[in-house]
């Protein structure tokens, strides 16, 4: 049984059609959403999350199909999510924070509910800050404690949106070994537009641009997708979709070579901004 | 250290809980001085009972502390889950409860002015705690919306939860703005039946649409209604005695309604739900 499986969504914000018939599955360990901001992952998100039905098209989650409202009550309790913008009540203390979703989690039992709660905060190094005022924590620190509740309750299926944004370095660090931790015996749905983070944590990705899925399969096949398409040269070349100057002073091309260049092997970076590059080249794995 | 020690017996008792106050004191006030005797005990007692009360102990230095109207609620006889849901709502905190209050203070003033603001007055009065249902439901005074909403906790539960704690805490404002007005005192609680009919048809649409579309629809039409025979002195229209029963129809109409489809419908929280 696939634990994710969409096919053919489409959803529309009044004339804005933010999802054009898009299809997609996933299984255990983490899945990745790629593309840049606008692009509609926040919308498919919010449809394995639930939150959103679409226009058109099915969504299958954890063998259920959440439109009806039996299977949707029974897919949340074995869900965990992390919205895009996930706020806090001002007063609210973490530990406060994460019980309250406890309960809406139907975690009704004081003793057991508590005890849950101290462990989702061990887990994501949150002890320290748990009786702080979620509001007196940096972002990176308030992110974690969106993770905490989204793990509660230990979910076979985990939507994360974006949730590495706003961190430093150290901090997208730390978040990714959670998240790769996270992944290990369960599903793991997320979102970025960092090709580092997907590079780093995700064993299958899709690159949504425009609200179409251009590219579902695995790092390494949208890798491919650029093999013999980058290349150094002294200048930026006129034949380039793309190009930068590195920190060595030499720039990198992305696009169609001309003759006797020298090849580089290319990254998941270049493969994805070839792919940003040429809208009309779409591969479904 | 002492050369005396605990024997025994008075070990076994004491931590089974079995032993006599007096022994008790003792055995405690020695047994932390006496590490040999510490030693002995640790065999006698029993993990599972150390481990609840470590739990308990480690609950009741860190569990949440509750807020007043947690507690309060705690008196009354609410759950503590419940309770918490109920400190959560967004309508319940200060500005917007001054806000409600201000709002029919300067109405009830109006009307010791000027009789025409009376009338007006009754029209004014749902509207505060129909509002005050919507803005508990409003995304962007509710933080946690979107979590909510993927939570399997119950809508139309939440929903009833946070309808009960607005009007527990906005109806008593109204009325003690209505009890401010000049002459009869029916209208001090004529308002109360037709705030009854409005609020439950509009918890009853929110399987059709938003509680904030629900409470804009339902308020819209009050409004449109009830303004211009108010206007026109025709008060009955809205608060007679035929219009009170129609009211107390609509609550209880809206209200079985939603309690014989609580299980198949969907209550729609927010927009995309």
């Amino acid at each position: 049984m696939t634990t994710v499986s969409v096919h053919g969504a489409t959803k529309s914000f009044g004339r804005t059609r933010a999802l054009d018939s898009v299809d997609l599955d996933a299984d255990p360990g983490v899945t990745g959403l790629l593309g840049p901001n606008g692009a509609g992952k926040t919308t498919l998100l919010r449809m394995i999350a639930t939150v959103l039905v679409p226009d058109q098209g099915t969504v299958s989650l954890l063998g259920r199909d959440p439109a009806r409202p039996a299977d949707r009550t029974g897919i949340r309790r074995r869900l965990g999510y992390l919205p895009q913008d996930a706020g806090f009540h001002r007063g609210f203390t973490v530990f406060e924070f994460v019980d309250y979703v406890a309960i809406l989690k139907e975690m009704t039992d004081r003793r057991t509910r508590h005890d849950e709660v101290r462990r989702v905060i061990a887990l994501t190094g949150l002890e320290s800050v748990s009786a702080k005022r979620i509001r007196a924590l940096s972002g990176g620190m308030r992110r974690r404690v969106g993770l905490a509740q989204a793990l509660l309750g230990d979910p076979d299926l985990l939507v994360l949106d974006e949730p590495t944004v706003g961190l430093d370095p150290e901090q997208r660090l730390r978040f990714r070994e959670m998240i790769s931790q996270a992944g290990e015996g369960r599903t793991v749905v997320l979102s970025s537009h960092q090709t580092e983070d997907i590079t780093a944590l995700c064993g299958r990705i899709a690159v949504i641009h425009q609200g179409r899925a251009r590219f579902v399969g695995t790092p390494a096949e949208l890798t491919e997708q650029a093999a013999g398409r980058v290349w150094t040269d002294t200048q930026r070349s006129p034949d380039a979709l793309t190009a930068w100057r590195t920190g060595d002073g030499v720039y990198r091309n992305v696009g169609d070579p001309p003759a006797g260049v020298e090849l580089i092997p290319p990254t998941l970076e270049d493969a994805y901004l070839l792919l940003m590059s040429e809208p009309e080249l779409e591969v479904t794995r | 250290m002492t050369g005396w020690h605990l024997d025994q017996e008075s070990l076994r008792r004491y931590s089974q809980g079995v032993a006599s106050p007096v022994l008790a004191a003792s055995a405690e006030a020695h047994l932390v001085k006496c590490a040999a005797c510490r030693d002995v005990i640790s065999s006698y007692v029993d993990a599972r009972r150390v481990e609840a009360i470590w739990r308990e102990v480690v609950d009741r230095v860190d569990a949440p502390r509750r807020t007043w109207p947690e507690r309060m609620l705690a008196r009354l006889g609410v759950g503590e889950a419940t309770a918490r849901l109920v400190a959560a709502t967004p309508t319940l905190r200060g500005p917007w409860l001054l806000a409600v209050a201000g709002v029919l203070a300067l109405a009830a003033w109006a009307a010791q002015a000027d009789e025409r603001f009376l009338q007006m007055f009754l029209v004014v009065a749902p509207l505060g705690p129909l509002a005050g249902v919507a803005v508990a439901f409003a995304g962007g005074l509710d933080p946690t919306r979107e979590i909510g909403l993927a939570a399997p906790y119950s809508g139309l539960r939440l929903l009833l939860i946070r309808t009960a704690a607005v009007l527990a805490v906005t109806v008593p404002i109204v009325a003690a703005a209505g009890l401010a007005l000049p002459g009869s005192k029916w209208l001090a609680a004529a308002w109360l039946l037709p705030t009854a009919g409005l609020i439950c048809t509009a918890l009853a649409l929110t399987s059709r649409m938003t509680p904030v579309v629900a409470v804009g629809v339902v308020a819209g039409a009050w409004v449109l209604v009830t303004a211009p025979a108010t206007v026109a002195g025709h008060l009955g229209v809205a608060f007679g005695i035929g219009a009170q029963f129609f009211w107390l129809a609509g609550a209880i109409g809206g209200g079985a309604w939603l309690a014989v489809t609580r299980n198949t419908i969907t209550i729609r929280l927010g927009r995309s739900a």
